[in-house]
């Protein structure tokens, strides 16, 4: 079946506004009583618009965009965790030692050689941190490297 | 003539040594934006947002930075288009048609010579009638009351998609989807708390501009990933300039026609920058007929679309600071940064931060005279970075976002946040969802909740008030219009655009 990509995001889409709707109305009345608009009335627009949209989606979806598979997607993955990883490790290891392997992994990962991804990860993380540190004096997370 | 006096005062803005430099610099990383792969104008804009603002950048030099990266920009986007055939970004795709076919005969160097001068000549006419369009606009956006205004959202959202949008029910998801995230946070008039699941980072709502760099330079990446382009182009030899006076003194009527074209098309809604660049050459060449050679590597075939879309990125410009509503990605950006120095976008700013309007509009002028002198001896360096090739580049820039929105809060939590929005944007993006309602919806979407409180507020809670005036029913129809022509003329213009571009010799 063709247009599976618009029908499935037509479904999520349904299910979030429902539930987007549907929270709108529990709120409590806001104090002052209820006046012409409260905090639900727009959300509850917005809801309705999209279920219109959503339902739009799933009766005339367009054709299906080619998703990655196999080794694409597993390098997307990859990517995706490199990137959180790097948010993770920024704090606890500083911002060189993680700006180095975070940019080092993502250019060697997309086709670099490794030596030169992981070159210009140093590069890159020194150029920044000491125009950051020293000559805008903002602060990024030492780290490890904190003695410096 | 008050009018020359605020333009006056303008430069005296622009023109102190602090904001050149920052308009030079802006400048020079515009057209880098502008002619690297996988860095789009609004991309680059949205990249720079969070540094201006931990530079600590007073309001009118942040802004004076920014609108020099988005002249920057539309010069960057003809240098590969005419070295390698490919449009840096999309209203550069009609310099192909000519300057690619010149660049073949060895005159690469006077297509980008003359190419140059045609985007000042463009920009110089766009501003120029941004000058004397905008303060007009902004005394007659004076009128509008809340539900006036209420209209004139919808209708930025209705005709953001463009005539040549594909789907225009995916522009309204996206746009509902937009707002839908800006309604998170507590609420301002009632102080309601919504949808924040009581998580504390999420009380003041989500800050758009981490949206905005998720949205485009964490999905851009993630396309590049998978498309594995990360290699590199060769490099191109530019030659020899062998522009004569004479050729550029032949090009002048062009020059005016497209500039003048490229700025009605960048004002009107719904045009924006690529239809401006597209009737502009298509407009020279029906002029011009046979006593062109357009395709082939006419000189006219380069300077019509240059000047066409430099013309519309000034043109607008003029939504954008008169009404708040901006027409394009790019604009949209720049209006992200004016709310997040605290400017309230619209006609009021016009009399309230003049300095500021005035002072980028200043800019704007000494931007593309700048911009005009470091694109002729400068090229030879622009042409080398074009060799750069992604693989190192995109997670350089990744990595520049990253401390952007870091030294914003100094927390990682919007730094995952952010990492979230890319995600969701790479998703979204494969699936046709544009990406720049989305962001039009976070920013407009908490002015919009207000101007409809303050409509029903008005008229004791009647509906109907949204639609009384005349000017609201004006506004109304044309939303409508921009939803249902799209589907029936898009299609045509498309296909025009795309014979177009094959009817050129260079298309293998």
């Amino acid at each position: 079946m063709t247009g599976m990509g618009d029908r499935i995001l037509g479904l999520c889409l349904l299910v979030l506004a429902v539930a987007y709707g549907w929270v709108a109305q529990q709120w409590p009345e806001p104090f002052g009583g209820a006046e012409g608009v409260g905090p639900e009335t727009f959300p509850t627009m917005l809801a309705i618009v999209l279920v219109v949209g959503s339902l739009y989606l799933m009766i005339k979806p367009d054709a299906d965009a080619r998703w990655p598979v196999g080794k694409s997607a597993l390098e997307l993955v990859i990517s995706i965790i490199v990137l959180v990883v790097y948010a993770l490790l920024l704090e606890p290891l500083g911002f060189i030692i993680s700006t180095t392997l975070a940019v080092g992994v993502l250019s060697w990962r997309m086709g670099a050689p490794p030596k030169g991804s992981f070159v210009t990860g140093l590069v890159s993380a020194v150029v920044v941190f000491g125009l950051f540190n020293y000559g805008l004096s903002l602060s990024l997370p030492n780290g490890l490297l904190g003695g410096f | 003539m008050e009018t020359i006096g605020f333009l006056m005062d303008g430069f005296a803005v622009a023109l102190t040594p602090y904001n050149l430099m920052f308009a030079l610099f802006g400048a020079f990383v515009g057209t880098l934006i502008g002619c690297l792969p996988g860095l789009g104008p609004a991309n680059g804009v949205a990249i720079l947002i969070p540094l201006a603002f931990t530079l600590g950048l007073p309001p009118e030099t942040a802004m004076i930075l920014l609108t020099s990266v988005y002249a920057g920009a539309m010069y960057g986007g003809r240098i590969s288009s005419i070295l390698l055939n490919i449009p840096g970004d999309e209203p550069a795709m009609m310099t192909c048609l000519d300057g690619y076919p010149m660049a073949q005969q060895g005159r690469a160097a006077d297509a980008l010579a003359i190419s140059a001068i045609a985007s000042f000549a463009g920009s110089l006419i766009g501003t120029i009638g941004l000058i004397m369009l905008a303060p007009v606009l902004a005394r007659f956006a004076l009128t509008f009351g809340p539900a006036e205004y209420f209209a004139l959202f919808l209708l930025a959202f209705a005709t953001l998609g463009g005539i040549t949008g594909k789907n225009p029910m995916k522009t309204v998801i996206a746009a509902t989807l937009g707002i839908m995230i800006s309604t998170v946070g507590i609420d301002i008039s009632t102080g309601t708390q919504r949808y924040t699941g009581g998580v504390l980072e999420l009380y003041e709502g989500i800050d758009f501009i981490l949206a905005i760099v998720g949205l485009f330079a964490i999905s851009e990446l993630l396309f590049f990933v998978e498309a594995r382009m990360g290699k590199g182009r060769s490099k191109v030899k530019v030659g020899k300039l062998t522009l004569s006076f004479k050729e550029i003194v032949s090009t002048i009527p062009t020059q005016l026609r497209g500039g003048v074209l490229g700025f009605i098309a960048g004002v009107l809604p719904g045009a924006g920058a690529s239809l401006g660049s597209f009737i502009s050459y298509t407009l020279e060449k029906s002029v011009l007929g046979k006593k062109g050679r357009f395709g082939e590597g006419d000189i006219r075939g380069v300077v019509a679309p240059e000047a066409g879309n430099n013309g519309a990125a000034s043109g607008a410009l003029v939504p954008m600071l008169t009404l708040g509503v901006p027409g394009s990605g790019t604009t949209a950006v720049l209006l992200a940064m004016l709310i997040s120095l605290n400017i309230t976008p619209g006609p009021l700013m016009f009399t309230q931060n003049a300095d500021i309007v005035w002072g980028v509009i200043a800019a704007l002028l000494i931007g593309n005279v700048l911009l005009l002198v470091l694109n002729i001896p400068m090229i030879g360096v622009f042409v080398r970075l074009l060799s750069v090739p992604p693989m190192y580049l995109l997670p350089i820039v990744t990595m520049v976002a990253f401390v952007g929105i870091y030294s914003i809060s100094h927390s990682t939590f919007d730094l995952y946040f952010m990492i979230v929005f890319g995600v969701g944007g790479y998703i979204l993006r494969k699936l046709d969802i544009p990406m720049v309602p989305i962001i039009l919806g976070l920013l407009l979407g908490p002015e919009m909740e207000k101007n409809l409180g303050h409509a029903l507020i008005l008229s004791d809670g009647d509906w109907t008030t949204l639609w009384s005036s005349p000017l609201a029913i004006g506004l109304w129809l044309v939303a409508g219009l921009g939803l249902v022509l799209p589907p029936l003329f898009g299609p045509l213009l498309r296909r025009r655009m795309r014979s177009a571009i094959k009817e050129g010799p260079v298309s293998d």
